[in-house]
């Protein structure tokens, strides 16, 4: 039996299979079809600081492979989450990381402190990447101010923090390279990219929010892209994320050089998928004649031009 | 804290013994113009099944269609010692996935994943009226049998449902052709009365003028079922509100997962506050008090 424990400077987990914020509402939706013991980390959904009541519908549309959402954030707030959800998804016997959005770093240094009196958290994410909240500030595209982010949040929590891009920038290996310096032991690549679908007949966006977010399927080819990108940059622990479906689509992600990865949209219409990846990874890995995950991560060999 | 106490967090669609399985076709036919009848052979899911719940299909391995989509159970086969084995749900072809059903041969696998949702619950008093459009009358053959004592579904049979004196079953169809499955419905103990738009079977007009001549007749119904199109919902919901009469309604928000885990399926539903909020359809329905619902279009 390989070890599929994972290191993240300062986070370490019990394999590498995450499920993504979103997708898995607060876990105890999917107590019928996933194992929760079972996995690497679960993100729940992104808190804000106040209530929101999300945008309004039709917030999903189903696109060729893929799906946009623009959910906008649709939550009760910091104060309902901790009274209402930390516990339970602490009891649920996998590492919990909780996921957070502010509109500015007060906000975020804010809900890094609170969240901090919860030291069984595994670690916090920050949001800084969903291109469905307007009125804040993008952190995302911006690599100073994702850099200043960041570092106030390490030093409002000794919780571990990973910072979740956005892939709707020119170059998303600079942004990495900023948030790392600032402290991030990890990054999360890829947030939602930013799309629409148009009912011409009506002369309408089909989304109630006008523009959201592409995942699923279709986008895998472009995570693995900015996986690959980030990793020959920047030295920094990354978690892929962006259309894993299958045991083959993990590899594909720990091959470009992610030390973890994160299952989303396929939990959807799959639920039951991110429970049995990590039996699948265990036997492909002993098939592989590997001990631990870290033998394959980062292992491409890109073309060398002669 | 155990799993059900967890649960315990008004979400009374968070069905924790759901499953997914991959069921298989074990017929598809024609029920009407442009709705079928497909049945999947799942004693799992088939035992499980209450009225008014649904599961969500997707075809095994392909990527397009990619998500579920949500369909209500309109049957169950049981086999000669009385264990269900198999469900029917009826659909009307209208996009991508009701397309690819009804083009699956015999035999072919089915994702798919549930029981999902609160389902219908006993309804008040002793006339219930149903209020059916569209395809929308499926979920009421499981009602109508539970309540007519005809069957029980579920893992762990709920406590039999008192027996209504009357039942009237109001079905209404553009055209006769578009009626799907009236034959079932015609149960001793079921008055069914039909509304076709053009007149081609039962009223002429609209299946909710059908519904005003019951509320305006002596033997009022104690409680309405209702669920089609949204419109004919809204009508339905006023002229409830207006007499007075308890009303339940199915909604068919789209949905992506069917589990509560996206947040895509919201409704807005009235607070305790007096407020309202966005409600996840799925786990917090689809069977809401028509009072609780804020109808976006006005009632
Ligand atoms: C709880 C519940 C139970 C249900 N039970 C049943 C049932 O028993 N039987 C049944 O037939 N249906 C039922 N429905 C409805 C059913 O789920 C939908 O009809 C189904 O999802 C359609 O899927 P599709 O892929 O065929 O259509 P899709 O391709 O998803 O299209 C759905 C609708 O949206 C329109 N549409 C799609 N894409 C666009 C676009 N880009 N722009 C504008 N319009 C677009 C289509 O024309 C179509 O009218 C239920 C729904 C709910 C919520
Ligand atoms: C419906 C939906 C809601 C999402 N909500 C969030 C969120 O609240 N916070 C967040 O950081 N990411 C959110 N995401 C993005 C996912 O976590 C993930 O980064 C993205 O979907 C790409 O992965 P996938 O292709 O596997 O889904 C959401 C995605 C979807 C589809
Ligand atoms: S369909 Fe996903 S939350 Fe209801």
């Amino acid at each position: 039996m390989p070890d599929l424990s994972v290191q993240l400077n300062r986070l370490r987990l019990p394999n590498p299979i995450l499920v993504a914020s979103g997708t898995f509402g607060y876990a105890r939706e999917m107590v019928a079809y996933a194992d929760f013991r079972q996995l690497g980390g679960i993100i729940p959904k992104t808190v804000t600081p106040q209530p929101r009541p999300g945008n309004p519908t039709p917030r999903t549309v189903e696109t060729a492979g893929g799906m946009l959402n623009s959910i906008g954030l649709d939550n009760d707030g910091l104060e309902t989450f901790i009274a209402k959800h930390v516990q339970p998804l602490l009891s649920l016997g996998a590492p919990i990381i909780a996921n957070v959005a502010g509109k500015n770093t007060d906000e975020f240094v804010a809900m890094a402190r609170r969240l901090d009196e919860f030291p069984q958290l595994a670690a916090l994410e920050l949001n800084i990447s969903c291109p469905n909240v307007s009125g804040g500030v993008d952190y995302g595209t911006d690599p100073g101010m994702a850099a200043e982010v960041v570092s106030a949040v390490r030093g409002a929590t000794s919780l571990p923090v990973i910072a979740k891009l956005t892939p709707n920038v020119t170059s998303v290996p600079l942004i990495a390279k900023a948030v790392a310096d600032a402290g991030a032991d990890a990054v999360s690549l890829v947030n939602t990219i930013q799309g629409m679908a148009i009912d011409w007949r009506r002369r309408k966006p089909v989304l109630g929010n006008g523009l959201g977010g592409l995942s699923g399927p279709a986008i895998k080819p472009v995570a693995l892209r900015i996986v690959w990108q980030v990793a020959q940059a920047v030295s920094v622990p990354i978690i892929g994320v962006g259309g894993i479906q299958s045991i083959d689509d993990v590899m594909e992600f720990l091959v470009a050089g992610a030390t973890a990865v994160q299952v989303g949209t396929a939990n959807f219409y799959n639920p039951t998928l991110a429970t049995n990846l990590v039996g699948e990874l265990a036997v492909l890995l002993t098939e592989l004649g590997c001990d631990r995950v870290a033998d394959v991560v980062g292992t491409l060999e890109f073309p060398v031009r002669r | 804290m155990s799993t059900c106490e967890m649960l315990d967090l008004g979400l009374p669609g968070v069905v924790a013994d759901g499953l997914q399985v991959a069921a298989t076709v074990l017929l598809n036919e024609p029920m009407a113009t442009n709705t079928w009848r497909m049945r999947l052979g799942s004693p799992e899911l088939a035992e499980r099944m209450r009225p008014g719940q649904f599961f969500m299909a997707r075809p095994v391995g392909l990527s397009d269609p990619l998500l579920g989509r949500p369909f209500a159970l309109f049957d169950t086969q049981m086999d000669e010692s009385g264990r269900p084995v198999s469900i029917d749900f009826g659909y009307v072809v209208v996009g991508k996935l009701t397309r690819w059903l009804s083009q699956c041969a015999i035999g072919t696998q089915v994702s798919v994943w549930g029981p999902l949702g609160n389902g219908f619950g006993p309804p008040a008093g002793n006339h219930l009226a149903i209020v059916a459009g569209g395809i929308g009358q499926t979920p009421f053959l499981p009602v109508i049998r539970q309540l007519l004592g005809l069957q029980t579904y579920g893992a762990a049979p709920s406590p039999a449902w008192p027996k209504p004196a009357r039942i009237s079953f109001c079905y209404g169809a553009r055209s006769q052709s578009y009626l799907a499955g009236v034959a079932d419905f015609e149960l001793p103990g079921v008055d069914v009365r039909l509304a076709t738009d053009d007149g081609t079977r039962g009223h002429r007009g609209y299946v909710t003028e059908v519904l005003d001549e019951l509320l305006a007749s002596a033997d009022l119904p104690t409680s309405v079922f209702c669920c089609g199109p949204e419109g004919m919902m809204r009508a339905t919901a006023r002229r409830c509100r207006d007499a007075g009469v308890p009303c339940w309604v199915s909604l068919e928000t789209p949905m992506a997962c069917g589990f509560g885990a996206c947040f895509s399926c919201v409704t807005p539903v009235r607070q305790p506050q007096g407020d309202w909020d966005y409600r996840r359809v799925c786990v917090e329905g689809p069977v809401f008090r028509a009072e609780d619902l804020v109808w976006e279009q006005g009632i």
